[in-house]
């Protein structure tokens, strides 16, 4: 359903939601209405940026509990008006628009820390919490997170939990879905529930990994507890140029194979080596630049990068960038992504993040830039692997074009074919859809195609916890409205 | 338009989510318009769309900012020192809007008062004018609490009350009145021929340094913030201070940290050996209520109302606060914080 404002139907719908959360915390003027038509999917920010107006909500309302969630979660099914969870906007993927307009659910006025509980080590908040606030939050207690992904200040970990949302430390303490350890859901329907106390249990399958990467189309996560870590002795890096990125893997997949703990490691291929690492971090080199960390006991750490060094030196390493060049890597991690360091218009690009095992991401990364490069002659690919675990990795593929078609319908149709064809090209090879950043509008039309006969699965389980199809329709391949 | 001086900083900011944890306002109201992003956005679209500059929603959350150079603080941080000016932005933007003719009732309200009220009155003589803007009036705590740290120090002074000294004008967007204001003001001050200008607040100090350089308005004294020529008294021996021995959270300013990246205020507090204790979780966040607004509390009383209950909320029992203005520290007081000015802990400091 769509509201027109000058109709009394919009109105009955404003004074219910006003009775829901209270008249301060519904919006439906246009400054928040710009804001939230765009997140951090390229489409909509061109579209804004020739001047068109993109999608915009009728409504931005912000709950202040889980009670007034399922308030709002009932209006919304009474009318079968569309609801989109809003965290921080900053998702990649275009999950968070209202494309359907409808009610936005903005969560960040559900930001509290309710408790952190010093003998189990873990965190229980609301989900509108920004990620930084928490961490902070924490830190202050003597503990932390250990979630630090590049949006730590931009994102809630509601919008991390939707997305299965990872950390630049995520090797050693895992992507968000590893720290859960249960969740509060308000279904579509307006129920409030609970999952299992315990991660770890074998009471019937997992409900809380059924709600994790939902995007907001399962229902509103409206608290977790979140496993936390005493903070480290001593946290130390290292890097290493190599002189091609097959050598740097083999290096980087025997870190893993040798079951030390690193915290993180990273590889660029040389396109970003040459680009990215020379302008953040100054460091000029022709070849594939590695950098791993270790963390815990200064001891501990110690004889492991003792140990990692070793194994780096034996896979022939073109030069030992030594400690300060990693240490330079952490101390910078977060530049990357601030304006004029990440890419912005006019250029066009996307992450085309993917995993694969180690006997696959080598053949995934290489059918992806050939893809992209022979298709696309004027684009440019990079990549870098992040997020390892002891069965293989993550490549976080960029293409750039330096500049996209003026016209905006041109645009789209161009930047959608290059996600079509890398994307089918990584699956192809051994990938996935997508590794941390979602599926949401840009992906949707992907999941048929690689589920297969599981996709009715989903769909039977999206059915039965929202049969008037209110939450966040036309996302992770599901039906629009 | 004015803002199209700032069209680097529209470009930077319109799509970057990155500083959004520091939108004070934006912390209290959870709107995506209240952060830099979201302002950026607005600017930009009017950039395109110049007819939308006159939209009354557009219009609203461009006054409802709380100017906070906390956002900025962090950009540079980033770009060694040199980050995008979204503050700028915001003024640009109200600039056009005053221009424009769109400016609320309520604002062209507030400027047409700080307009009429200038009768510069001086008082005393001696090597200081101390300058009383209406903020620090309004706090006759913080005034006397000068006055007795200024006597104690044998330092003769005057003071010039009676005016708005051109910042408030132009926080609201009103640049040649501001500009005006700033004359005479100067001419009053120059005309004294004290060499030394002394302000209470953070506000005063950012204008009387840069914007009146800025506007090319000459001041003849040297621009002195309390705390810091505190200190100075301090170190030639002309003050004492007993050590305070206690713990307490100062605030920082808005304008001392962020804009004029003045440390007075931390070096008078250990001078006092009063324990800074950090504020809430971290350093980064401004905890001024819109101290960077400077009218905030009468544009938007509800709003400055949040963020005060907001701050005063995150006070740790028996940990008092330190705000460098009187602005801050009245509107955390009606939170019910416990709240002293730098002025007035530097008092009761005194032997
Ligand atoms: C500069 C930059 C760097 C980034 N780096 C990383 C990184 O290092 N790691 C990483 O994982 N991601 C990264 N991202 C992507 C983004 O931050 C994540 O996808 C994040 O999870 C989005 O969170 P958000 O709160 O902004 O969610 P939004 O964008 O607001 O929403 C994302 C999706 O979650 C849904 N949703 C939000 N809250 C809830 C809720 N409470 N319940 C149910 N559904 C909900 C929305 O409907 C939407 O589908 C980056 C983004 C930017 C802008
Ligand atoms: S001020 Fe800097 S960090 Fe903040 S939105 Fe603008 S470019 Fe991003």
């Amino acid at each position: 359903m769509q509201l027109a404002k000058d109709n009394y139907m919009y109105q009955m719908v404003r004074c219910e939601l006003v009775d829901a959360v209270g008249r301060e915390f519904v919006n439906s003027g246009d400054a928040d209405g710009l804001g939230h038509s765009i997140d951090y999917y390229w489409i909509p920010e061109m579209w804004h940026d020739r001047g068109g107006a993109p999608q915009r909500p009728d409504f931005v309302v912000h709950p202040g509990s889980s009670e007034e969630v399922a308030k709002v979660l009932k209006i919304a099914n009474q009318y079968k008006i569309p609801v989109t969870p809003w965290g921080g906007g900053s998702g990649s993927q275009g999950g968070a628009l209202p494309v359907y307009g409808g009610i936005i659910l903005d969560m960040k006025r559900m930001n509290k820390v309710i408790e952190i509980d010093e003998r189990t080590l873990s965190v229980t908040c609301e989900t509108g919490i920004n990620a930084q606030h928490l961490e902070w939050a924490v830190e202050k207690a003597g503990y932390s997170t250990m979630h630090f992904p590049a949006s730590i200040a931009c994102a809630t970990i509601g919008g991390f939990l939707a997305h299965r949302g990872t950390g630049v430390l995520s090797t050693k303490y895992g992507k968000i879905e590893d720290m859960v350890m249960s969740l509060e859901v308000v279904t579509p329907t307006g129920e409030i529930i609970h999952t299992l106390p315990v991660p770890r249990h074998a009471s019937g399958p997992d409900l809380t990994m059924l709600f994790l990467g939902s995007e907001g189309t399962l229902g509103v996560m409206t608290k977790v507890t979140l496993k936390i870590h005493p903070i480290p002795e001593s946290r130390k890096f290292h890097a290493f140029l190599f002189p091609d990125m097959h050598t740097a893997m083999t290096a980087g997949a025997g870190l893993m194979h040798s079951r030390l703990q690193p915290c993180a490691i990273r590889l660029y291929d040389g396109p970003e080596t040459a680009r990215l690492i020379k302008r953040v971090l100054g460091i000029d080199r022709v070849g594939a630049y590695l950098v791993f960390g270790f963390d815990g006991p200064e001891k501990i750490v110690d004889l492991q990068m003792e140990r990692a060094c070793e194994i780096c030196r034996a896979a022939g390493p073109k030069e030992d960038l030594g400690t300060e060049s990693g240490e330079a890597w952490w101390r910078n991690r977060y530049k990357f992504f601030y304006p004029p360091y990440m890419f912005h218009m006019p250029q066009a690009f996307g992450t085309l993040d993917t995993v694969a095992t180690f006997s696959k991401i080598e053949d995934v990364y290489w059918a992806m830039k050939k893809t992209v490069e022979e298709n696309f002659p004027e684009a440019n690919f990079i990549g870098h692997f992040s997020h390892w675990y002891d069965w293989g990795c993550m490549l976080y593929a960029r293409f750039i074009f330096e500049k996209a078609p003026e016209d905006p319908a041109e645009a789209a149709a161009l930047y959608n074919r290059v996600w079509d064809l890398a994307i089918r090209a990584a699956i192809g090879a051994g990938g996935v859809i997508n590794a941390h950043h979602g599926v949401g509008l840009r992906l949707g039309r992907l999941m048929q195609e690689r589920y297969g006969p599981a996709m009715t699965v989903l769909e039977g389980v999206k059915k039965q916890l929202d049969p008037n199809n209110i939450m966040n329709p036309g996302k992770l391949g599901f039906k629009g409205v | 338009m004015q803002i199209n001086q700032f069209n680097e900083v529209i470009s930077a900011c319109r799509f970057c989510f990155m500083c959004r944890h520091l939108s004070a306002v934006g912390l209290v109201s959870c709107r995506e318009s209240d952060t830099p992003r979201g302002r950026a956005l607005i600017a930009d679209r009017i950039r395109m769309h110049p007819e939308e500059l006159g939209n009354p929603d557009f219009v609203d959350t461009i006054y409802r900012s709380d100017l906070s150079g906390a956002n900025r603080f962090h950009c540079d941080g980033y770009h060694d020192g040199s980050g995008y000016d979204e503050v700028g932005l915001q003024l640009a933007l109200r600039r056009d809007i005053v221009e424009a003719g769109f400016a609320p009732e309520s604002v062209k309200a507030i400027a047409a008062e700080f307009q009429s009220s200038e009768n510069w009155s001086i008082e005393g003589s001696g090597e200081v004018l101390y300058f009383i803007d209406p903020c620090t009036a309004a706090r006759p705590d913080t005034t006397a609490a000068v006055a007795k740290v200024l006597n104690r120090a044998g330092v003769p002074f005057a003071t010039i009350r009676g005016g708005c000294i051109g910042k408030a004008l132009a926080v609201l967007g009103f640049a040649s009145e501001a500009e005006t204001a700033m004359r005479k003001f100067a001419a009053a001050v120059n005309a004294t021929g004290i060499k030394t200008l002394l302000v209470s607040s953070p506000a005063a100090a950012d204008a009387l340094r840069n914007d009146f350089k800025t506007a090319g308005v000459e001041l003849k004294p040297e621009v002195r913030f309390t705390a810091g020529y505190f200190v100075e008294l301090a170190e030639k021996g002309k003050l004492r201070f007993s050590t305070r021995n206690f713990a307490a959270s100062y605030l920082a300013s808005d304008y001392l940290k962020n804009y004029l990246r003045c440390d007075c205020a931390e070096k008078l507090l250990a001078l006092l050996g009063i324990e800074n204790r950090q504020f809430g979780t971290n350093p980064e966040e401004s905890f001024t209520a819109g101290e960077g607004a400077l009218v905030l509390a009468r544009l938007h009383p509800e709003l400055a109302k949040q963020l005060a209950a907001r701050i005063a909320a995150r006070a740790e029992p028996g940990i008092p606060l330190i705000t460098a203005s009187a602005y801050t520290a009245d509107l955390l007081a009606a939170a019910g914080a416990d709240v002293s000015t730098l002025d007035e802990v530097a008092a009761e400091a005194l032997c």
